[in-house]
């Protein structure tokens, strides 16, 4: 069975050894940069920053825990922004409608989870390539969502229970990184401590070895798909309470930013490899180069740079340890 | 006596007839629109003003959205000029795609009015006037400010650096606000990208960094309203927080000022005055009499309630009060342009 434990690299090779170690990689990078940023900006460790940094990154960690499992089966799936806007215009629209916001986040979940089981129908059935499939339904949705709704859906009730989903506290804590927290939990004991998790590794490993063992890789990839659907409905949710409104161009390039933090973390676009707790670090890190950027007030520009060639970096380290590995 | 009035109703109707045929025989048939961002409120109501106004004078007015691209827009605009409409609409999407395609309405003999966004070599433009909007704001945002802040104005501009049309409205917002309180101070920049979720995002980290703003102006609706959300997940209150928009675009400033307490202005640029504007500037080129370059289309800033004034809202619908909305004055001329920008 594959593990996601990485085999040691053959002596010798740096980039391969560094790249083994991509997790203590990310603490080192993520511990020098809240330190020069802290010695530049001291205001970057207060608390109010540190609550503000988790409440940005939770959104992506939500999206970011089902599209782990999704890269870890070697798919993915590139309409999730686009379906984070529709769950969020869907959510409002319901909520307006019915007046209840349990209703609502129904819809909006219940929603992201269909596209999801849309995808992995068409991946999976139609054996259309994760990639092309997902940027069709990406192009669908977001010419669909107008269709839905030209403007932004205004919040017409205002109930303090849509409001806390994504502006309220439970003590010092926002509600929106205790539910990332939650699910966090959630897909990383899936993962590391059940048998589900441990085929969805080997599938990606070697998806005809997985099903020469009996494994049912084609309804287990749809599993992931749907999972990643139906975070994105949470997110989503979160989302369309944060801005107090629907939002049909909401979440543009919101893909690229979970995909570069899944495979900052060190899962592999290959499959068969990656880890929840290098997602989490990935997030971290880029959502601190984000606060810098603006806490040092440099050209907001870089915040699509640095991420272009964060990624860029860490799938050439992600074939450097196959590389290494591969020795 | 029967018989006269008849025959005088006859002769009126023949006359009604004959005028609205030769009034009808001077104003164009069919308008093509060339929109650079449809999706976008903004154009949505502008294209309702157009629509509203063409079918005043028994026009048709046809929209393509260049959807941001420049390619698609030409394509688009050939289209409309291989298609023969009366009069070509554009809304930019950058000044050098449409340059060429001037040369060639022209030599297609197709009167063309610009939207927004000069070019070179244009006849006509409508537009706002980014820079006095804002700076009509900022006075207003000053005077409130002086009232109710103590005095103390510190700002978070959620601007988009990008366009020099918004990047002169902040200018103008900075400019308006320094005549009631000069110790006025920007402090901070950002760029919220125009949308909703992006200026929320950056507002976020500003407002952490930075406790003590107090005033949030953003060059659109879905940037300052990013800022106030941003305010509200940090668990702020609104007491001593001014959000002031800008745009009017559609409902969310109307939602945001009945149920806000801190959005207290909006600088109003009324899209569908810009497309009704937009129609009569047609109608002018069409019927070949001069136009001036720059047709300037009003805007005001309101406060509180005033959007009663301009705006009647039923459900989901806004629809305009036009003879509020034509009662408003443009300037002869802009305070400054966007050629002051490269001085």
């Amino acid at each position: 069975m594959v593990s996601e434990v990485s085999h040691p690299a053959g002596p010798g090779n740096a980039i391969g050894r560094l790249a083994n170690n991509s997790q203590i990689v990310l603490i080192a990078v993520l511990v020098i940069l809240c330190v020069g940023v802290s010695l530049a900006e001291p205001q970057f460790y207060s608390g109010a920053n540190v609550i503000a940094i988790l409440r940005q990154a939770a959104l992506v960690m939500i999206v970011g825990a089902g599209m782990t499992m999704l890269l870890i089966t070697a798919e993915v799936d590139l309409s999730v922004g686009a379906s984070l806007a529709f769950v969020g215009v869907v959510a409002m629209d319901v909520i307006n409608i019915t007046n209840s916001v349990a209703i609502g986040s129904l819809a909006g979940i219940a929603f992201g989870g269909l596209v999801g089981l849309v995808n992995g129908f068409v991946v999976t059935r139609l054996k259309v390539n994760s990639l092309i499939a997902t940027i069709g339904t990406m192009m669908i949705l977001q010419g669909s969502v107008f269709l839905y709704s030209r403007e932004a859906v205004q919040n017409h009730h205002h109930l303090a229970a849509f409001v806390d989903i994504g502006a309220g506290y439970v003590g010092p804590l926002p509600i929106p990184v205790i539910v990332a927290a939650l699910f966090f939990a959630v897909a990383y004991v899936l993962l590391r401590h059940t048998t589900l998790g441990r085929y969805l590794y080997a599938i990606g490993a070697n998806q005809k070895a997985a099903r020469l063992s009996g494994i049912r890789a084609e309804r287990l990839k749809l599993f992931a798909f749907v999972v990643t659907g139906l975070l994105v409905g949470v997110a989503g949710l979160v989302l369309v309470s944060l801005m107090n409104a629907g939002q049909p161009t909401a979440g543009r390039g919101f893909e690229l930013t979970v995909v570069a933090a899944v495979i900052l973390g060190g899962t592999s676009l290959a499959g068969g490899r990656g880890t929840l707790l290098g997602t989490l670090l990935g997030v971290l890190v880029l959502k601190v180069i984000d606060n810098a950027i603006i806490l040092l007030q440099w050209n907001q520009d870089l915040q699509m740079i640095v991420p272009g060639v964060v990624l860029i970096l860490a799938t050439y380290l992600d074939l450097a340890k196959r590389r290494a590995n591969a020795r | 006596m029967t018989r006269t009035i008849a025959k005088l109703l006859l002769a009126g109707t023949a006359f009604a007839a004959l005028t609205a045929g030769a009034l009808a025989a001077d104003t164009p048939k069919r308008i093509g629109y060339v929109v650079n961002y449809g999706t976008h409120e903004w154009y949505q109501n502008v294209i309702k003003g157009m629509k509203a106004h063409a079918a005043e004078i028994g026009a048709t007015v046809e929209v393509k959205d260049a959807n941001l691209d420049v390619a698609k827009e030409v394509s688009a605009a050939e289209d409309f000029i291989a298609q023969g409409v009366d009069v070509l609409i554009i809304t930019p999407v950058n000044e050098e795609g449409v340059v060429p395609l001037l040369k060639r309405a022209k030599a297609a003999n197709m009167p063309v009015v610009l939207e927004g966004n000069p070019v070179k070599g244009m006849t006509t433009m409508v537009a706002i006037c980014d820079y006095d909007t804002g700076y009509m704001a900022g006075v207003e945002a000053g005077k409130y400010a002086k009232d109710h802040l103590g005095g103390v104005a510190k700002v978070m501009n959620v601007g988009l650096p990008l366009l020099s049309a918004t990047v002169l409205r902040s200018n103008g917002f900075m400019d308006g606000i320094r005549t009631i309180i000069p110790d006025a101070k920007l402090v901070h920049d950002l760029d919220g990208g125009g949308n909703p979720d992006r200026a929320l995002e950056v507002s976020t980290a500003a407002l952490a960094q930075n406790p003590d703003i107090n005033i949030i102006y953003g060059i659109n609706d879905s940037s300052s309203l990013g800022g106030l959300q941003a305010w509200k997940a940090a668990g702020k209150s609104q007491d001593n927080l001014l959000v002031v928009g800008t745009g009017g675009e559609g409902l969310a400033f109307i939602n945001a000022m009945e149920k806000e307490p801190s959005y207290k202005i909006e600088a109003a640029m009324f899209p569908e005055k810009e497309g009704y504007t937009t129609i009569d500037a047609a109608i002018a080129l069409y019927q070949k009499k001069e136009v001036p370059e720059h047709i300037v289309s009003p805007t005001a800033p309101m406060m509180g309630d005033d959007w009663k004034k301009f705006y009647d809202v039923a459900g989901t619908t806004r629809t305009p009060k036009w003879d509020a909305i034509n009662a408003l004055t443009p300037p002869a001329k802009c305070m400054k342009t966007a050629a002051d920008l490269k001085k």
